[in-house]
């Protein structure tokens, strides 16, 4: 564990939904440390909830139309801003807006191009031939990167008091790679071009530290914590490294390709929480706990069969006994079942609710967890 | 009569070898294709062939149950994505080798299927995916890509004499697609003309019974199988 800001490197942060914040702000750190002060914390949101109101309204838009959507800086920082009026956020919700233009930003940063859906985009392969990876070059002028940094400044313009500002959903590695390349191909490209493949994994990741600390420092500059679409913020600095494309491959091949990428964008960091994007991740477990500077875990269990949570009970029990603090999703209708089951040591619950009342109720009965 | 004994003789001995070297091929065949050996696969295939073995043979029992096989040992967790990936490849071109001669034959495709991510969804890699299997099966595959309106499922049905439609979400905002889809398909009265199924991460059986599906598959091997079960309903 690598917890290298402590206590004294807080700074005062006034919300007016949150007025417990340095209290969930504690709660949180001691669950970075696998600790309980009181309880463990808990995040009330659904994902991604403003993005699947709005998704109906543009459903119709034809693909320029939504790009133009997501664009529209004033109008992105407004839907966020109009999702949390009035609200109090109970438990350890932070009130959170962090750019967004889809998982794949990371890799459009490098000059190539998304396509734009209703609540997220889509990479469009750039490599065809292996040539064309000599004009991936990171471009700071790139629309894509100068709209994350409008996208963070204009919401940071309006935070006061009201919500934190994050920075975007970084994925760099093996994920940016499949997104210039088409994740099919890429694995094909494990067995055929191996040497490209580990190229493109080497500048996937080169620049990744300069682009974070680029973010991280718009934010720091004005007393911004460091978070992101997790909604879990660190006085530190906070970073979700993750590998949905390793869900496709082999344990050998994550270790050659991927392992060496998440130990080095890993290494700067406070506060590293995982995302084990189901289970197809989660077989590459003991390569992702191999890096010492992991300090946590999310648990997707993902939709379809994979839900509900009660059958990964085994799974998290076992993360509990090797002292790995855990995020678990959970529905409201499981609540009691999990309690009844689990001991609360080390886990982040998170659940999709429908109103204030209904978190509060569910405060008061995780509080009499023991 | 010792010239006829002889003849008899070695009529059995060269139909004892060569049924040898048939199962040697095949066998050989089979290997390279679980191996994703994509030239391997070519050079056995041809030199089954130039050794006068059926291409339907070939086909039959070295092309497909060696997919068979890779479908096995991905759902053992032997065998990921890549592997699968590899092997249809090679499977397929050992396929082109023996097409012209199957061109000839009464031969038809294990079926006709049509798959497509559903409208509002861009994801492919799991209808890629399945495409590449059933075609590995023995499918004639046409893939209607992403983001596919019912109309164009429709289309698909009425212009390429389909068995099987394949449909794919990833979203839980676009799996309701799956059952508007569905609906447009019965209200064109083409519903009885063709089987439904249906895959993605949000999709359950009980999802697939709730909209009238055929049938769900949790991932590209298991949607070979429901194919070949549902085609051979029909």
């Amino acid at each position: 564990m690598h917890r290298q800001d402590t206590l004294q490197d807080w700074w005062e942060i006034e919300l007016q939904g949150m007025p417990h914040f340095d209290m969930a702000m504690k709660r949180v750190y001691a669950w970075f440390e696998n600790e309980i002060i009181d309880r463990p914390p808990v995040r009330f949101m659904a994902h991604n909830a403003f993005l699947e109101r709005a998704s109906e309204d543009i459903a119709h838009f034809s693909p320029a139309e939504k790009k133009n959507w997501w664009f529209d800086t004033e109008l992105q920082v407004d839907l966020f801003v109009k999702s949390i009026a009035g609200r109090q956020f109970h438990g350890e919700t932070f009130p959170v807006y962090f750019p967004n233009l889809g998982p794949d930003v990371y890799a459009a940063f490098y000059d190539t191009e998304l396509e734009f859906g209703e609540i997220t985009s889509y990479s469009v392969p750039f490599i065809q031939q292996w040539e064309d990876a000599d004009q991936l070059v990171l471009d700071q002028n790139n629309q894509y990167f100068q709209k994350i940094e409008e996208l963070t400044r204009h919401a940071i313009e309006r935070c006061e008091g009201q919500f934190m500002v994050g920075y975007t959903d970084l994925h760099p590695g093996l994920d940016c790679v499949a997104a210039w390349r088409d994740p099919l191909q890429l694995c094909y490209d494990l067995y055929d071009n191996p040497d490209q493949v580990r190229r493109l994994a080497d500048l996937a990741i080169a620049d990744f530290e300069y682009i974070y600390n680029h973010f991280d420092t718009m934010l720091k500059e004005k007393g911004q914590l460091s978070v992101s679409w997790m909604g879990i913020p660190s006085f530190g600095r906070m970073h979700i490294p993750s590998c949905d494309f390793s869900a496709l491959i082999s344990q050998e091949f994550f270790e050659q390709f991927g392992l060496p990428i998440l130990q080095c964008e890993s290494k700067t960091m406070t506060h590293n929480i995982f995302h084990i994007d189901g289970k197809g991740v989660a077989k590459h477990l003991e390569a992702i706990l191999s890096v010492p500077e992991i300090h946590a875990l999310q648990w997707v269990q993902g939709v379809g069969d994979d839900y509900p949570i009660m059958q990964w009970i085994s799974f998290i029990k076992d993360l509990q006994a090797r002292d790995i603090p855990v995020i678990v999703d959970l529905s409201t209708e499981d609540i009691d079942d999990f309690m009844d089951a689990m001991d609360p040591k080390g886990l982040f619950l998170w659940l999709a609710t429908e109103n204030e009342l209904e978190e509060i109720e569910i405060l008061k009965r995780i509080e009499r967890w023991t | 009569m010792d010239d006829g004994k002889h003849d008899l003789q070695y009529a059995l001995f060269i139909h004892l070898n060569l049924g040898v070297a048939m199962e040697q091929y095949l066998e050989q065949i089979s290997q390279a294709v679980v191996k994703g050996d994509q030239n391997a696969t070519i050079e056995l295939v041809q030199a089954a062939v130039d050794a006068q073995v059926d291409a339907n043979t070939i086909m039959q029992k070295g092309l497909i149950p060696a997919m068979s096989d890779v479908g096995r040992l991905y759902e053992q967790g032997e065998y990921f994505v890549p592997e699968m990936l590899i092997s249809a490849r090679a499977m397929k071109a050992g396929l082109e080798i023996i097409k012209p001669l199957l061109a000839g034959s009464d031969l038809k495709p294990a079926g006709t299927v049509a798959v497509g991510t559903v409208k509002g969804d861009l994801h492919d890699i799991g209808k890629n995916l399945v495409g590449i299997m059933l075609e590995g099966a023995g499918f004639s595959v046409h893939d209607l890509g992403t983001d596919v309106s019912p109309e164009q499922f429709i289309e698909a049905i009425r212009t390429n004499q389909v068995d099987l439609i394949g449909m794919s979400a990833l979203l839980t905002t676009t799996m309701p697609m799956m059952e508007t889809t569905t609906n447009a398909i019965t209200r064109a009265g083409l519903r009885n003309q063709v089987k439904i199924i249906i895959g993605g991460a949000p999709i359950t059986q009980a999802y697939a019974d709730k909209i009238g599906a055929d049938g769900f598959a949790p991932d590209a091997s298991q949607a070979v199988k429901l194919a070949i079960n549902l085609v051979n309903q029909r």
